[in-house]
């Protein structure tokens, strides 16, 4: 099952409908919006594992700006960009600026649907790796803990050993005296 | 994928032990072929003997090397373990500078720090952040950052700065890592400013640490823990060579020197250990 969010930015509405269609038919979660100043809104109020944008679309916010304004958003939403055969070396410009990949006009569904199982099994590798890392973390600061109260009580220990140790095998003094110089040590503790 | 026979289990493990101190016994056979299996087949090696044979002839040591890097365990994060980098900034970044300007005042502070097992940087890196956090304006001090370790591709790694977004996302908040670094397609690079300040080479921890010198601070965060008992023995006791007499070492957190090296002794500051000379 497809659990990704997407959105979808086009500012033309057949190819929006086209992609809502084919999207939700493999079973993602689809939202879509008209231009990128919509498409930003958006990203404001709800979070999405996938953007795909044109390039190319009117008002102030195009492709580029909206790349950067999801990632800036979340680092980790992945962009593709949709670019016109014409014009891709403006989509290998997005990819230098964190778009995971591009796709050229027309889109070929079944090569999108492949793209977006790519990202989603590297998605779920990384969620697997973290949920990992927590354990780890988990497990090693509880380790930690009981680690150091025993380093510091042994410490401690040895220090007060040789203590003794100096007391009772102190030459100077008769053995009753050190016996009770000894215990007075211990008592003091 | 190639098989590996026990008699062939102990001769490389033996192999691995004498070029990096990495102590791997038989429960290991997972990791060893796992790691070692691509190299050997790139050799056009047909058994583990083969291969082992062939790396102790190769005078070149790429093998050696490859072998190095395939098998030392590169699992490491930005302020990995929050613990020490707290330590770092709140108590002994401040008493070390403190002691170190009221000894000369005139000098400039000098503070030289070592990451004994750099791995790709990341801990020495976050070391420099935290220190041009904590000072602001360098300038008054003389910085030395060392990193070491014993894999070449760590440290040719950690000395581009560059990291993935899989290395980077973790551990690193969003404000540090815009603030020093710098992102160029699916690569973070660290700010030239950062970078001036580290140094990263070569070295194995089991030979002898001639020329150097002497540092404030030492981190060996998790790395002894893949050497015997006599290696992290003689390991700490070299380490504690190379420290000032009122240096600062940091081990890991669920490491200890208990039975290992009575020159230390350890200290604890709020939730983290660290350890002076007596």
């Amino acid at each position: 099952m497809n659990t990704m969010t997407i959105l979808i930015a086009d500012d033309d509405p057949v190819i929006r409908k086209l992609f809502e269609k084919r999207l939700e038919k493999e079973g993602y979660n689809v939202t879509v919006a008209a231009d990128g100043t919509e498409a930003a809104g958006l990203l404001d109020t709800m979070p999405f594992d996938v953007v795909i944008t044109d390039l190319v679309m009117p008002g102030e916010i195009g492709g580029i700006e909206l790349l950067n304004i999801a990632k800036e958003k979340n680092i980790e939403i992945e962009v593709i960009v949709i670019t016109a055969h014409s014009s891709v070396d403006t989509a290998v410009d997005a990819m230098k600026k964190g778009a995971v990949d591009y796709l050229e006009k027309p889109v070929n569904f079944d090569e999108l649907f492949l793209r977006l199982e790519k990202i989603s099994e590297v998605k779920a590798l990384m969620k697997s790796a973290g949920d990992l890392r927590e354990a780890m973390d988990v497990t090693e600061s509880s380790a930690a803990q009981t680690i150091q109260d025993l380093e510091i009580i042994n410490s401690h220990l040895l220090m007060q050993l040789e203590k003794l140790e100096e007391i009772l095998s102190n030459s100077h003094q008769d053995e009753y005296s050190r016996i009770e110089q000894a215990l007075q040590f211990l008592e003091s503790r | 994928m190639l098989k590996i026979s026990t008699e062939e289990i102990k001769l490389i493990t033996k192999y691995i032990y004498e070029i990096s101190g990495i102590h791997l016994d038989e429960s290991k056979k997972y990791l060893l072929e796992t790691r070692l299996n691509v190299l050997a087949e790139e050799q056009g090696c047909f058994s583990y003997q083969d291969f082992c044979k062939k790396a102790k002839a190769d005078a070149t040591k790429v093998i050696e090397r490859k072998i190095i890097d395939a098998i030392s365990t590169n699992e490491t994060l930005f302020f990995r373990d929050t613990g020490p980098f707290e330590l770092l900034r709140h108590k002994i970044f401040p008493e070390l500078i403190d002691a170190r300007s009221s000894k000369s005042p005139h000098l400039k502070t000098s503070l030289k720090v070592w990451s004994a097992a750099s791995s790709t940087g990341q801990e020495l890196y976050s070391v420099a952040i935290v220190l041009q956090e904590l000072l602001g304006d360098l300038s008054k001090y003389t910085i030395k950052l060392s990193g070491t370790d014993i894999s070449d591709a760590a440290v040719s790694q950690a000395s581009s700065g560059k990291y993935n977004k899989f290395e980077i996302e973790r551990g690193l908040a969003r404000d540090k890592l815009t603030k020093y670094f710098t992102m160029n397609g699916q690569t973070w690079k660290v700010n030239d400013q950062l970078r001036s300040m580290v140094n990263f080479r070569k070295l194995n921890l089991m030979l002898p640490f001639t020329g150097l010198g002497k540092f404030d601070i030492v981190l060996c965060r998790n790395v002894a823990i893949y050497f015997t008992l006599e290696d992290r023995k003689k390991l700490f006791n070299k380490i504690a060579d190379v420290l000032e007499p009122d240096g600062y070492l940091i081990i890991g957190s669920t490491e200890s020197l208990t039975g290992i090296c009575p020159r230390f002794i350890p200290k604890r500051h709020l939730r983290s250990i660290f350890y002076q000379l007596q």
